[in-house]
């Protein structure tokens, strides 16, 4: 017998899968997506006796129905890989629901174990199931385990080994019975198919059953194999279709379904005793509170605002070590490396993009760490089923609201929040909105724009910005879903799972698994953009400023060396002094300002100036527009240069902008585009790591057209107005 | 009948003047109170309808007057099983006979000539000379079967009655008591006595069984009668077409019922059906969302929560409130 193992678990969500994953890989595990589908995928080693054990964590489902990724997933994995064995995990407290997931993964025709977890928790709420009947009845071991007590994961590794073992012996699954009317069909399904000659993968009988449910995927993979077999094989299954169809007068799935609960109703009957115990719901009170028609929704305020406060305020201290920390390794290289172009990439492009890539560490350590304990716990569906009425109108889901509130605080760890929601559809929107709502790096610029034209209504003004990011997230959500999302919306059947202590083991690895991704993931490629962007705005090197400003600089400087020598007093050799540093610094602000004019980046604002006049933004502002896509604070610091007042900003940045003709309107209509417009360049490729290169490009499109439009419309609404 | 009443209360004075009762001016208001009062009547209920006149007796005097309104003929004295002593108007010459609900004890005068002649006959046929009769029929009046509860718990059924056990609200022990007994859902039962302590003889084909009545209190029994039985299907359909299917979307927080039927498309459907929401699962509204929308519901003993657009596609019959706290 092979030595190298698969073992898939497989079960409900909430079943405690993890748990027991963690269990039996301890930290030994890789957290990836599955191939082509933004599902997690979780894969460990274990080491058995001189067995290598691989154990894949399967997607949490309730069914196998081709509905969503994840249960393709799942289904394709144990058909397609055919791993040694599928564990399938059950929550014991619900072993009705969780028993139909069950049947379909013994169907599958893979070696299968059943683990009856929990069982503790099911016996304080008087359910006792006898395993021994249950392995009887379904013709396959059953054990009993208590995933946060880590009790019977050992036996279940050697139950598990030893069914394999009786496999390779010559053991077969036993299917399931259905009512005789099914059973005929699937029969008659199966005999055609076996006759055909195909060979599918999975058992005939599972083929024949899928295939009479009308299994799209299935079908078509039969048309490709044998396009003329699979005629034949259809007909009959049509057939039978029919006959149910006329029997029972509604669809055969659903006939089938009805039948499954049936045997599963059989078994339960068996199976399961029910101790007339009175017994507590403590989940049942606990929201008596938190799901309360009162306090529901006060205390969720409070703990996304506790979640929010962390995340960005606990987390700017850790922030500023880290920028502390790389500002110091910079200057270290500043000193010892020789000024070379290489020494510019090392210090302004490669320092600059590691470092703007950990500098969100923290903030995602928290918001992962707050996002694991409201799933860990169960709260995550509590929210969803508070807010749900809420993003509904913006066509989203419930789950949705986390990933958006996030957005206030920055935009990359929001859309990995996203990864909570199941469906792609909701998961993918939800993505596309969340850049919408104005992160903290949009507010300097915002305080700057506003703080100079609007002076003691600039709050009145940032806060009607802010209301209009989520007005505009509303309305392109109701928009998108009703134009790129069309068709069935994913309905919001979800369970409402009991309260659990959350363990600490999980949620550091939940945390620390999706951190990991993060810098992995995001890392190489933030890196690489911030690489191109420092040559875009530092090349081409050998720019033809307008005058020769070194010229300039040196006769300056010599002017004022021959001034001071001629000097009598000491207080004139001052003033000489603070004159030459105000000359000094002007000369190098303008060529500072010419430099960046005329760098890629400036070229490219340049080129884009057509393109912002008609919203009332000048040259210099749209270069700093470009220069955003950085990172939104960046904006502030380029204007600062374009505007000829260095890094200086406040009053001085202030006087410049009014100098260059911005008005309050143009303001205005330039800290809506700030607003609505592309995000930065680490959320775009967060967008196209987390959905696809399609929707990250989409992405920029719709942002760029949706923040032209409003401040077009917010310019000439103002111009009109006479504001302008 | 108000002629009759004043007809009634002139004998009165004049036969308890004859009589020297004392006290006659108060027993006169206990009289008005009676005759105020249509059908059979507790002490109690007197005592209170005196109250409401604005009169104050004690509850033995009004016993003692009773007892002569009973002595001369104005009241007659109606003990059906099982409960407190009753008394109804008695106008000379007037006869009826009462039919009782064992459910919700109320009572219904009924007179029948059919019956009256036929008795006679038959007494006459033995050569019996009749007096007077009493005639009781017990059973299940039309507002209790309506509110379809046509349950009762075996130790309330009378001797004789045929029966079907229904339901059995025992735990796991006396569920397995009762069933190795040979007693189990759905099996005709005739009544071969009651009443002795609570225990109940009953008779299930050739076997007698007796039962406790604590196990008698357990065991939910049903009328057997196939004209009942049948007339109750037919008023079913007519009734679900009107109030008792409703849709999952409009049931109040706190109700249970019965899926009845999953409706809508594709996805939606098949999806409702997978969580457990199938023909014959129970379903609890636990709450609604503090917007109103989504809906909470527990279904196979777990929670979960769906849009109030998604619950209307399931209906649900047999709807009612139930007491879920601390279950």
């Amino acid at each position: 017998m092979n030595k190298n193992l698969t073992l898939a678990l497989s079960g409900n969500p909430n079943c405690g899968k993890t748990t027991i994953f963690n269990n039996l890989t301890g930290a030994r595990q890789k957290v990836g997506n599955w191939p082509g589908v933004t599902v997690e995928k979780k894969e460990g080693k274990l080491k058995h006796n001189d067995y290598d054990l691989t154990i894949v964590d399967l997607p949490g489902t309730y069914s196998l129905t081709p509905f969503s990724i994840e249960e393709i997933t799942a289904r394709d994995f144990v058909i397609n890989e055919r791993p040694d064995i599928v564990v399938n995990i059950i929550d014991a407290s619900s072993l009705e629901r969780s028993l139909f997931l069950a049947i379909q993964i013994l169907e599958l025709g893979r070696p299968v174990i059943f683990v009856l977890n929990m069982a503790d928790v099911a016996e304080a709420k008087g359910i006792q199931i006898n395993g021994e009947k249950l392995s009887q009845l379904l013709g396959l071991p059953v054990v009993f385990t208590i995933g946060n007590k880590n009790k019977g994961t050992d036996h279940l590794v050697e139950t598990a080994i030893d069914e394999i073992k009786r496999f390779d012996k010559g053991k077969e699954s036993r299917p399931i019975k259905y009512s005789n009317k099914i059973e005929t069909c699937i029969s008659k399904v199966e005999a055609k198919l076996v006759e055909s000659g195909v060979n599918m993968e999975g058992l005939p009988r599972w083929n024949a059953i899928k295939i009479l449910e009308d299994d799209k995927v299935i079908k078509e993979k039969l048309q490709a194999m044998s396009a003329s077999s699979a005629e034949r094989v259809f007909q009959a299954a049509r057939e039978c279709r029919k006959r149910i169809q006329d029997l029972f007068e509604d669809d055969f799935e659903i006939v089938l379904t009805d039948d499954r609960y049936g045997v599963i109703a059989g078994i339960v009957k068996e199976t399961v005793i029910n101790l007339a115990r009175k017994r507590i719901d403590m989940s049942r009170n606990i929201d008596l509170v938190l799901t309360d028609r009162v306090f529901g929704i006060p205390v969720f305020i409070f703990f996304i605002w506790a979640m929010f406060q962390l995340t960005f305020s606990l987390g700017a201290y850790p922030m500023g070590w880290i920028e502390n920390a790389v500002s110091m390794l910079s200057m270290n290289l500043e000193k010892i490396l020789p000024p070379s172009l290489l020494k510019d990439l090392m210090i302004n492009g490669v320092m600059a993009g590691i470092g703007s890539v950990i500098v969100f560490l923290p903030n995602i350590l928290i918001l992962f760490f707050c996002i694991a304990l409201f799933e860990d716990t169960g709260y995550m569906a509590r929210a969803a089923f508070l807010m749900d009425r809420v993003m509904h109108t913006a066509g989203l889901h419930g789950k949705s609201f986390i990933p958006m509130l996030m957005g206030f605080g920055c935009n990359v760890p929001a859309i990995m929040a996203a990864r909570t929601l199941e469906s792609n559809k909701d998961r993918v929107l939800t993505i596309l909105m969340t850049p919408f709502m104005s992160c903290s790096a949009r507010l300097p610029v915002y305080i700057v724009l506003a703080g100079s034209f609007f002076a003691d209504k600039a709050g009145t003004v940032i806060f009607g910005l802010y209301f209009m990011g989520i007005f505009i997230a509303i309305m392109s959500g109701r928009f998108l879903r009703r134009v790129l999302f069309k068709g069935e919306e994913a309905p919001f059947i979800m369970e409402l799972p009991p309260y659990r202590m959350p363990m600490f083991k999980s949620l550091m690895i939940h945390m620390w698994d999706r951190s990991k991704m993060f810098l992995k993931k995001m890392g190489g490629v933030i890196l690489v953009g911030s690489i191109i962007i420092w040559g875009l705005s530092n090349f081409p090197k050998q720019v033809s400023y307008s005058e020769d400003y070194d010229e300039k600089i040196h006769s300056v400087k010599s002017e004022y060396a021959r001034k001071i020598t001629s000097a009598t007093t000491s207080q004139e050799i001052e003033a000489f002094n603070l004159q030459l540093a105000v000359i000094l610094t002007e000369i190098n602000h303008r060529q500072d300002q010419e430099r960046i004019a005329l760098s890629y980046i400036g070229r490219m604002g340049k080129v884009l100036e057509p393109f912002f006049a008609p919203i009332g933004i000048g040259w210099q502002a749209s270069v700093a527009l470009v220069s955003g896509f950085v990172a939104k604070e960046v904006v502030v610091s380029t204007m600062g240069v374009l505007y000829g007042v260095g890094n200086e900003g406040g009053e001085a940045l202030e006087k410049a902008l009014k100098k260059s003709g911005m008005t309050a309107i143009s303001a205005l209509s330039m800290m809506v585009f700030v607003l609505l417009y592309v995000p930065c360049f680490a959320t775009v490729m967060t967008i196209y790591r987390e959905a696809s290169v399609g929707w990250a490009a989409f992405n920029l499109i719709y942002t760029t057209m949706v923040a032209w439009g409003m401040s077009f419309l917010v310019y000439r609404t103002g111009i009109m107005l006479g504001a302008g | 009948m108000i002629d009759t009443h004043e007809h009634e209360k002139k004998q009165f004075k004049r036969l308890f003047q004859q009589q020297g009762i004392d006290r006659f001016d108060s027993r006169l208001l206990v009289l008005e109170a009676f005759l105020k009062l249509e059908h059979h009547v507790t002490i109690s209920d007197l005592v209170t309808q005196l109250e409401e006149d604005k009169v104050h007796l004690e509850k033995e005097f009004v016993l003692s007057s009773m007892e002569l309104l009973f002595r001369f003929g104005f009241a007659t004295r109606v003990e059906f099983e099982e409960k407190e002593t009753q008394y109804e108007h008695r106008h000379l010459g007037l006869h009826h006979d009462h039919m009782v609900c064992t459910k919700c004890g109320m009572i219904l005068e009924f007179r029948d000539e059919a019956i009256e002649k036929q008795q006679l006959k038959v007494a006459e046929a033995y050569g019996f000379h009749m007096l007077q009769h009493k005639m009781e029929i017990y059973g299940i009046c039309s507002k209790c079967l309506e509110d379809r509860s046509p349950l009762v718990p075996l130790h309330r059924a009378k001797k004789g009655e045929k029966l079907i056990v229904k339901e059995l609200e025992a735990g796991k022990n006396m569920q397995l008591r009762i069933s190795s007994m040979g007693l189990k859902i759905g099996d005709p039962i005739e009544i071969v006595s009651s009443g002795f302590g609570g225990q109940v003889v009953i008779a299930t084909g050739e076997n007698r069984m007796v039962l406790g009545k604590g196990m008698a209190e357990k065991i939910m029994v049903q009328l057997f009668d196939p004209a009942i039985e049948k007339n109750r299907d037919t008023d079913k359909e007519a009734k679900d077409l009107h109030q008792e299917i409703l849709l999952l979307s409009q049931m109040k927080s706190g109700q249970e019922g019965i899926v009845r039927k999953v409706s809508g498309e594709g996805v939606l459907r098949r999806r409702l059906l997978e969580m457990g929401i199938n023909r014959g699962a129970a379903i609890y509204v636990e709450k609604y969302a503090p917007l109103k929308d989504p809906i909470e519901i527990v279904v196979k003993g777990y929670h979960m929560s769906l849009r109030v657009e998604e619950a209307s596609n399931i209906i649900v019959e047999n709807v009612g409130f139930k007491n879920r706290k601390n279950e």
